[in-house]
């Protein structure tokens, strides 16, 4: 009996520990939004950001990309050669990564390179008293390092998706085209002629913004909340990598029903 | 204008269960060095930060030139922090910034000074710790001593009424000691400014305190000018200054008996 209040005594503890931590969550984004308004005075503080959280991702996001569009290609070559319908390949790969390959793969990848970054970088800042130092020059640190690392990461996030997006179609393109020896007429007027702008494109930039904006929130509040110790920032970085995944999964199922059902 | 700078009237801190600060009274004059000297882990760093309005207490007021803090708004409390100079243990310089960014971030911040005249606040800064020729460096190649030193200069870039130095002794080998001993008490001098000094370093502390408060398990256990601290007979204060390892503050932390622990095993753990 004592065994099975112990547990239950564990397990509200534990629900509890994690509504106060999406508490804090919200209240820090609360604290975050207005913040954002300072870049407009300071865009250098966005545009360094830019810099480290976009520019230094794009390298995993372009070999990434290629490869998926290189595999997209092959499996959907080999699925659709027996029905002669291989020149629908280039449909195949262009609506899977504009639809989900290229928000949720770059959101995935994105959470390990630069989320995981973030929320080292802020919790190595907080456990070597850099924001307090900040507070105590009555510099608010939500304005000069949290929100430009926020506003940095929304916006490179779409930007990255279709970066990635664009080489994977382009990897499809050289199995396809050059592999394969599909037409390339056929394989790029198949394309056209089925991808919607706003249906497709448009949807897979939205589903990005939020992906980004979700993977965002959580890295930097990571970052801020973790205890500022080695054990505390090491298990705020796997937080990270692991709540933005779900996240992500999660809200792409929600995203996808919502933008794509009839 | 009142001659104390910082008043603390029945201040209460808590962590959890644990009391840090239990009720102290504390009176810090607009000039001069005061110590806050005690065993670790017994609030002094708490304190500072309380002081600053990091912390919140549970009960009791301070108020710093006639300001209470907790009951300041944030921009109003931001605006009395440009007032005040901190020195943290870790130096908590900024890492992507060169020590010339470091020292020149404050001004950055909060004026509107020109590129030249910033330049030269922070070079007479620099020169005033004897770093004007590391400006150029990145903290990751400063040694510790070098990076207190450089936190010194940013803590005096906005001319502050007061600077309060957390731990500024520790893990310093004796030149650095040294160094920085003569630098607290030469700019307050200078300034002529109100510094406090949160330290367990005995010697250094006392050598440069202009009056000094111990304090033990959140309590003041004893205040008083240096020299009264070097002859007082309260067993707090001796325990401190001889750094004996028994007394007030018990060698062994709390337990169960002995009897009890290692020989009958009756105990929770």
């Amino acid at each position: 009996m004592m065994l099975l209040f112990d547990k239950l005594q564990s397990l509200g503890h534990s629900a509890l520990t994690s509504l106060q931590r999406l508490g804090r969550g919200h209240v820090f984004l609360m604290q975050v939004l207005p913040a954002m308004e300072g870049m407009l005075f300071r865009p250098g503080l966005l545009i360094r950001q830019m810099y480290s959280v976009g520019v230094l991702t794009m390298l995993i996001i372009v070999v990434a990309g290629l490869f998926v569009g290189m595999v997209m290609a092959l499996q959907s070559y080999y699925a659709l050669v027996d029905f002669g319908a291989e020149d629908s390949v280039s449909v195949m790969v262009v609506l899977s990564l504009l639809r989900e390959l290229g928000p949720v793969v770059t959101a995935l990848l994105f959470a390990g390179r630069a989320g995981s970054a973030l929320t080292a970088e802020i919790g190595l800042m907080k456990a070597t008293e850099q924001l307090s130092g900040m507070e105590m020059m009555a510099v608010n640190p939500i304005e000069r390092v949290i929100a430009p690392r926020f506003l940095a990461g929304f916006l490179s996030m779409p930007l990255l998706a279709a970066i990635f997006s664009a080489v994977g179609v382009m990897g499809g393109y050289l199995v396809a085209v050059e592999l394969l020896g599909l037409d390339a007429g056929a394989f790029w007027s198949q394309a056209i002629s089925n991808v919607d702008l706003y249906h497709d494109l448009g949807n897979g930039m939205i589903k990005s913004a939020v992906f980004g904006f979700v993977v965002v929130w959580i890295a930097v509040f990571e970052g801020y909340d973790c205890v500022p110790t080695s054990d505390g920032l090491g298990k705020a970085t796997t937080r990270t990598v692991v709540h933005s995944s779900l996240a992500v999964l999660g809200l792409d199922f929600v995203l996808t029903a919502l933008m794509f059902s009839e | 204008m009142s001659d104390t700078l910082i008043k603390i009237r029945g201040m209460k801190f808590s962590r959890g269960e644990r009391m840090i600060i239990d009720g102290i009274d504390m009176d810090i004059p607009r000039k001069g060095i005061t110590a806050i000297m005690g065993p670790s882990g017994t609030g002094k760093t708490t304190l500072l930060k309380l002081i600053g309005g990091q912390l919140h207490p549970d009960a009791g007021s301070i108020e710093v030139d006639g300001q209470n803090v907790h009951k300041l708004k944030t921009s109003q409390l931001y605006a009395l922090r440009k007032r005040m100079g901190m020195l943290f243990q870790s130096g908590a310089l900024l890492t992507d910034l060169s020590v010339f960014e470091n020292v020149a971030y404050p001004l950055r911040e909060h004026t509107r000074l020109s590129e030249g005249l910033i330049r030269q606040l922070v070079l007479l800064k620099l020169n005033a710790v004897g770093l004007r020729g590391a400006a150029q460096l990145m903290p990751s190649e400063l040694s510790g001593g070098m990076a207190r030193r450089v936190a010194m200069a940013r803590a005096i870039s906005l001319d502050p009424m007061m600077i309060m130095y957390d731990e500024p002794f520790t893990g310093q080998d004796p030149i650095s000691k040294g160094i920085l001993v003569k630098l607290i008490r030469e700019l307050n001098n200078v300034l002529d400014i109100c510094s406090i000094v949160v330290s367990h370093d005995v010697s250094e502390t006392l050598s440069i305190a202009d009056y000094v408060y111990v304090i033990s398990d959140g309590e003041i256990v004893g205040h008083g000018h240096p020299e009264d601290c070097k002859v007082s007979d309260s067993e707090w204060i001796r325990q401190f200054i001889d750094g004996l390892a028994d007394g007030p503050v018990p060698f062994h932390y709390p337990a169960e008996s002995v009897l009890d622990d290692l020989i009958t095993g009756n105990t929770k753990s």
